[in-house]
């Protein structure tokens, strides 16, 4: 890989990480930017091949569609998995399950990374807070931009050393692996976005009943053949009418209690 | 005088917790440096020629602070409100303005992290999956990233203005209105919904296993699709379900378990 487009490639993984900055925070950077899928597209334009970059943005999406990291808690990180996973399969000339295999121990120790940066970071907050009671408000405010090194540190270099460097170990691992290994990693590609589904079952189911629209969003795609847009379209039928239920049963209850008013007095 | 922040001002409180919520996470703190810097960006127009109230002002603001970044912008919206009153004279006390901080980043991270993180983006994100499909189709992410975007700044700005504008009484109103619930409970079907149709496409895992027996050859899965289309994918997802949610198995132990179904059933030649 040409220098330029690792060092792009590790720049843009730190501004989109989960603690990364530049690209107006979360919101340009570690929900949209920062998305496998949103991710792969870009490294796809650097690398020049923008449709293999979606498809392997895609798979690695999929298992990680559910990613919530409440508090301090971090189950898996997007940002390596993303950021070096998809440009080493790419160069490798690998297959997107490919992708996704690499992409879980690096998500793992992105996670470590995160527990990392926010214990350095205690460094800052002290650092702030003496600003602060000397009264250089101005010196105090530019602190978080000052503070974003620690997370550049941790993202940047290896993002940067493992494209750079890495893509030439990567090719000779696809190259020399035994069959039964390669339809391993095949299969696993087919199966990972399962435990991704299931995370976000897990997080919305509330009452078993729940499975039902589950399953017949399975069935309308797969039996039925019907596109993701116009299933969209009945999902939110779907839910207008779970609203209408769920409304006419709370309504009779008030228009009762309203008649009851009326002959109590 | 009554001191009036400029929209210029606001702009830049706004534009300084969103940029900058995260870019500092720490354990001790959490957000709490960027709630400061976010403040600080009002501070001389709301004390211009008082270097002791500026101080005091902004050391409210460097306490613990940690939410959901795009719901905490109410908050952030409803503690430079108060802070604008107080400026003016008004009795509001420092532990006020503290303690509506600390007693609604808790629900706001609740929401947050349930409503945008947990089923508003999977949702977006299945349906710009669909899009892409086995093609790579670029209107996938291209969907995703538009509407992501338009859709977070409107509701972060909103919630801005709503929490400045509206005061204590008024948002204490909108957090119980039960509004959130039904936006959770709506959310929740569609979701669950496009999850389904999600996991029809990408959980592609089928059987493969064959049983020949001279001329005769049975397929398992063209029997088993025969009944239902998908089953090793519905299979697959319900197992992992029921092992995250019956059997509380951590992220990381739950790959080590498909890696190693993976390895066995290919040797095995079950699964492909």
């Amino acid at each position: 890989m040409e220098l330029w487009k690792a060092l792009l490639i590790a720049l843009l993984g730190w501004a989109s990480s989960l603690y990364g900055m530049g690209l107006f925070g979360i919101f340009g950077g570690w929900q949209c930017v920062g998305k496998p899928l949103i991710a792969g597209t870009i490294i796809g334009f650097i690398l020049g091949d923008v449709t293999t970059g979606i498809l392997m943005g895609a798979a690695i999406q999929t298992l990680y569609i559910g990613l919530v990291t409440p508090g301090m808690s971090m189950p898996g990180d997007v940002n390596l998995a993303g950021w070096i996973g998809i440009p080493l399969a790419m160069t490798a000339g690998a297959t997107s399950e490919y992708a996704l295999a690499l992409a879980v121990p690096l998500s793992f120790i992105g996670s470590s990374l995160t527990y990392l940066v926010a214990s350095f970071n205690c460094v800052w907050v002290h650092k702030q807070e003496r600003l602060l009671n000397q009264g250089k408000i101005k010196e105090a405010a530019r602190i978080p931009i000052i503070g974003a090194s620690t997370n550049f540190i941790c993202r940047f270099v290896p993002i940067f050393l493992c494209c750079y460097f890495g893509s030439g170990v990567i090719t000779w691992a696809v190259d020399n692996m035994p069959e039964w290994l390669g339809n391993t990693f095949i299969l696993l590609g087919k199966m990972l976005p399962a435990i991704g589904f299931a995370l976000l079952l897990s997080f919305m189911v509330r009452k078993k009943t729940d499975l039902l629209y589950f399953f017949v969003g399975f069935i309308c795609l797969r039996i039925i053949g019907i596109g993701i847009v116009p299933c969209t379209v009945i999902a939110l039928f779907l839910a207008y009418i779970d609203y209408m239920y769920n409304n006419k049963n709370v309504r009779p209850a008030f228009a009762n209690a309203a008649i009851d008013d009326g002959e109590d007095e | 005088m009554a001191i009036k922040l400029s929209k210029k001002t606001l702009w830049k409180v706004f534009a300084t917790w969103s940029n900058l919520a995260v870019s500092m996470q720490n354990m001790e703190r959490m957000e709490a440096p960027a709630f400061c810097s976010a403040m600080c960006q009002a501070a001389d127009e709301l004390y211009p020629n008082d270097p002791e109230a500026k101080k005091e002002y902004a050391l409210r603001h460097a306490q613990f602070y940690n939410s959901h970044v795009v719901t905490a912008l109410l908050n952030v919206g409803l503690a430079l409100g108060m802070e604008e009153e107080k400026a003016n004279g008004a009795d509001v006390p420092d532990d006020l303005i503290s303690s509506t901080k600390s007693a609604l980043m808790g629900p706001l991270a609740g929401i947050g992290d349930s409503l945008v993180t947990g089923t508003y983006i999977p949702i977006l994100l299945s349906i710009a999956l669909g899009i892409c499909g086995t093609t790579g189709s670029i209107a996938g992410p291209i969907f995703y990233a538009a509407t992501w975007l338009v859709t977070s700044f409107a509701l972060g700005w909103w919630l801005f203005m709503k929490g400045y504008k509206s005061g204590i009484a008024g948002v204490t109103y909108m957090m119980k209105s039960g509004l959130t619930d039904l936006a959770v409970r709506a959310a929740t079907v569609v979701g669950l919904f496009i999850t389904g149709c999600i996991t029809a496409q990408y959980v592609t895992a089928d059987f493969i296993w064959s049983y020949t027996s001279g001329e005769l050859t049975i397929s398992l899965a063209s029997k088993v699709n025969e009944i239902l289309p998908g089953t090793c994918a519905l299979m697959l997802t319900l197992f992992a379900y029921w092992l995250l949610d019956k059997k509380k198995v951590k992220m990381g132990m739950l790959f080590i378990i498909f890696v190693l179904l993976a390895l066995v059933t290919t040797v095995l030649g079950i699964l492909g």
